[in-house]
């Protein structure tokens, strides 16, 4: 499965602000994209309440998962999307 | 560190006509137990019209924008019921946790908050509770999360 591992740009991680527009993205997404920390189950990542679990701090590397047809653009996006500075 | 949830910010039955109140009234709970300026109120109002603090359950999380944390004393939360529910852009809320932090240390408070929403069970439970050693009782996992 497509998958991509990116470190979170966010100065106050990923919560409020930049949860939100991760997530808003993921729910826009045309295929179901998954996230997880490390070998931690995956969450959906259009679940707010999902995401805010996860902890993830500016630097903790995030692995988002999705299978088929634009997988690999919606990975993409979503990984730029997390490696940016949403709170800029 | 001192109580995260000091008992006297957390108010079960309260109304508020909208979202701005329901803030203003969490807002106003965490400076009266001394974890925030008055300014901080301004800040959470602020953070909510760039982006809405409800995370699903009929929680919202308010809280103030970066520029906010300068006006917090310590970490603190405050938990506000509003039994009739208040209008959240359309999501109905009946549970506000409103949150000082000055560091980062709220993301894993976040964290442990979901947690517990994300349990059925438990999230009923908060937004069902008439006492407040049943919020205190239920919220200790970010408590030790927080004190960690």
């Amino acid at each position: 499965m497509p998958t991509r591992t990116v470190a979170v740009g966010s100065a106050s991680g990923l919560h409020a602000r930049p949860a939100k527009l991760f997530v808003e993205a993921a729910a826009a997404a045309p295929v179901k994209v998954t996230i997880r920390v490390g070998e931690k189950k995956p969450v959906p990542a259009k679940s707010m309440l999902s995401v805010l679990a996860l902890g993830a701090k500016k630097g903790t590397e995030v692995t988002i998962e999705a299978d088929g047809d634009g997988a690999e653009q919606a990975l993409d996006d979503l990984a730029a999307l997390l490696a940016s500075d949403l709170d800029a | 560190m001192s109580e995260l949830l000091d008992r006297r910010a957390v108010r079960l039955d309260e109304t508020a006509a909208d979202k701005e109140e329901a803030i203003r009234l969490c807002g106003a709970a965490l400076v009266e137990i001394g974890a925030a300026e008055a300014g901080y109120v301004d800040t959470m109002v602020a953070r909510e019209k760039s982006v809405s603090t409800y995370v699903g359950e009929g929680v919202a999380i308010p809280h103030g924008t970066l520029d906010g944390k300068a006006l917090v004393k310590r970490d603190a939360l405050a938990v506000l019921r509003f039994p009739a529910g208040v209008d959240w852009d359309g999501e109905q809320v009946t549970v506000c946790v409103g949150i000082a932090a000055a560091g980062d240390g709220h993301v894993e408070l976040l964290a442990a908050l979901a947690e517990i929403l994300l349990d059925e069970d438990q999230a009923r439970s908060l937004r069902e509770a008439t006492d407040v050693d049943t919020v205190i009782g239920l919220l200790s996992s970010v408590q030790e999360e927080a004190s960690e």
